[in-house]
């Protein structure tokens, strides 16, 4: 006998830019048991109640990642998403395409974006002219190297990271998180010769758009944790060249402006991270916000014991050699 | 109930007011708040960037603090709540930890990692609960629409945070409904405010604080409320910025978590503070039964 079966109102984005004027949301309502994934369902919608619904999947087991699109608003794969949660929490199921990639038709999505910013990054290995691979024998690593970076290689570039990420939806300079994790995965690679060159230009090539919202890593159905790996690159690359750049020249002003009074001193900031020069530029908008907080410009009280956040920073900051 | 009141860089200095409407709260509630003058920035995830056992280490220290006087923390920000649960959970990795305590142990610094991080939202939902709010509410908040901006570092990385789902937190939406408003569900209730970016690519940042706003707007927000004076900065001071972005007026008055809990116990607006605020919110005030605007 079959499972308890759950009403399951799907709402689905349908759009032909070709044709429609403008999207339309349709509604199907199947009869499912609550396990069935809501790819399964799409396909029955497609196989019994409308064949011009379309949409893009191949494996039907989280591995192909060509399934992702947006559930209830959230970028993931439908293999894997299981109606039953959905309805019980928003009382039907809204699938929506991809964002941040134009749509070609329906579900479908035109990925051209997300493989752009991917060839950006050079994904390949970069080997040392002076010494090529082997050819007699692999080039080996020793575990604690691939360590490093094991959770990368897991991204089945699904898109869903690009699809979630509030930096490519606002500037198209951003490379996107799973175009950056790959980049970490390059740049501790021991094979790979272009570690210092891949980090310099990141810092001028979209590094320091991310905003750290770990939307990627909630939405990656691999837990491959491209904030964390964005977060360690920016690191690296302020080790390598240091702060040459507003995003790294604001993180290193933040660490520089708390290492002496323990607390953040607002006003300093600005002129750490924009310069002087810059700086006059933020005066009208700090102005109006000094009209009502006009503690924005006063030295904040230092805190008792800073001598031992000093002490720490000797210990840790110095340790590192970092600037 | 006594906690280590964690209150953060913001709330000292330009956002005085959410301090001063955490305060208010916490005595109308009878949560003593017990201070530290020796607490340091938690580092707002930039020192993060720059060198993460650093980062770790002024973190572990804050939290060693609270350890030794035997209390949990308070925190009113996102992104401190976040900073400090990122800092408990790091130092439980070994290797971070040798390091740390190689800095720590010659200043007589220990931390055996018993403090738990708590923001005012949890504690309110959670350990006040939303019965005892509702009892205690003298000015319900009847009418006013408001969109919940709950901030980055308070949800995610969700399997992290050791909250609610990051996805889909329900308990900012549950407490506006005890305070007798209408939550408004919105796509940007979860979302980024943009404020990490808003001094490297400060248009992109204000792009995406508009959109969020206008979001909440289009759904019939009168007014939006956040527990991170990171995001009232990006959504409130930076406003002006948003319009522009997005080419549209907006008028979104923005509340810190505490101002609309102290609205609806009875507050008035000079004890939050709300005077602070470039945009104002008498027009949500003009919705509330008198007194509200004294």
């Amino acid at each position: 006998m079959a499972d308890a079966t759950v009403s399951v109102p799907l709402d689905v984005y349908r759009y032909q830019p070709a044709v429609d004027h403008e999207p339309r949301y349709q509604r199907y309502t199947l009869d499912l048991a609550p396990h069935t994934p809501v790819l399964t369902a799409l396909l029955k919608v497609r196989a019994e109640l409308d064949p011009t619904l379309a949409l893009r999947y191949s494996c039907r087991s989280a591995i192909c990642g060509s399934c992702a699109m947006q559930i209830n608003a959230k970028s993931r794969l439908a293999c894997e998403t299981p109606v039953g949660p959905e309805v019980a929490s928003h009382g039907r199921i809204v699938v929506e395409p991809m964002r941040n990639q134009g749509v070609v038709r329906d579900l479908v999505v035109d990925q051209t974006p997300f493989w752009r910013q991917y060839a950006r990054i050079e994904p390949h290995l970069k080997l040392d002219p002076a010494q090529p691979m082997p050819a007699d024998r692999p080039n080996p690593m020793t575990p604690e190297e691939v360590e490093r970076f094991h959770d990368t290689p897991r991204c089945i570039a699904c898109a869903a990271c690009f699809s979630a990420c509030p930096a490519v939806e606002a500037d198209p300079a951003f490379p996107g998180p799973m175009a950056l994790a790959k980049l970490y995965r390059f740049v501790v690679d021991p094979r790979d010769h272009g570690r210092q060159d891949r980090l310099v230009r990141i810092q001028t090539e979209g590094l320091w758009l991310c905003l750290r919202c770990h939307l990627c890593t909630d939405s990656c159905p691999k837990n491959v944790r491209p904030s964390e790996r964005i977060r360690d690159l920016k690191e690296m690359a302020i080790r390598v060249q240091g702060p040459t750049e507003r995003g790294s020249r604001h993180a290193v002003g933040f660490k520089e402006n708390i290492r002496t009074g323990g607390t953040l001193h607002e006003l300093k900031l600005v002129r750490q991270t924009f310069g002087l020069a810059g700086t006059a530029g933020q005066v009208g908008q700090g102005l109006r916000i000094w009209r009502k907080k006009p503690e924005i410009v006063k030295r904040p009280r230092p805190i008792e014991g800073r001598e031992e956040l000093e002490s720490i920073y000797a210990a840790l900051d110095e340790e590192d050699g970092a600037r | 109930m006594k906690l280590a009141y964690y209150p953060g860089c913001v709330a000292q200095e330009s956002g005085r007011e959410l301090d001063l409407a955490t305060r208010w709260v916490c005595r109308a509630l009878d949560i003593e708040l017990v201070e530290f003058p020796s607490f340091s920035c938690c580092g707002s995830g930039f020192v993060d960037e720059a060198n993460e056992v650093l980062n770790v280490a002024i973190n572990v220290r804050n939290l060693a603090i609270a350890e030794r006087a035997g209390l949990d923390l308070l925190t009113i920000c996102s992104t401190c709540q976040g900073m400090l649960t990122l800092a408990n959970r790091r130092y439980s990795d070994p290797n971070v930890r040798a390091r740390v305590d190689r800095a720590l142990a010659p200043l007589g610094i220990a931390y055996r990692g018993t403090v738990q991080v708590k923001h005012l939202l949890r504690v309110l939902v959670e350990d006040v609960g939303i019965p005892e709010l509702r009892a205690k509410v003298r000015r319900p908040l009847a009418g006013v629409r408001v969109g919940a901006f709950y901030g980055c570092h308070l949800l995610r990385p969700s399997d992290e945070t050791g909250g609610e789902p990051g996805e889909e937190p329900k308990s900012f939406e549950a407490l506006l409904e005890a305070l007798g408003a209408d939550p408004v569900y919105y796509r940007g209730r979860v979302m980024c405010c943009g404020f990490p970016i808003q001094f490297v690519q400060p248009e992109a940042a204000s792009r995406i604080a508009g959109t969020q706003i206008a979001a909440a707007k289009d759904h019939g927000a009168d007014a939006m409320a956040t527990p991170c004076p990171l995001c009232h900065i990006s959504l409130d001071a930076y406003q002006n910025r948003a319009e522009r972005a997005v080419g549209r007026s907006l008028d979104m008055p923005v509340f810190h978590l505490p101002q609309v809990v102290g609205l609806a116990l009875g507050a008035t607006a000079s004890e939050l503070g709300l005077s602070r605020h470039l945009v104002s919110t008498d027009p949500v005030l003009a919705k509330l039964a008198p007194g509200a605007r004294a």
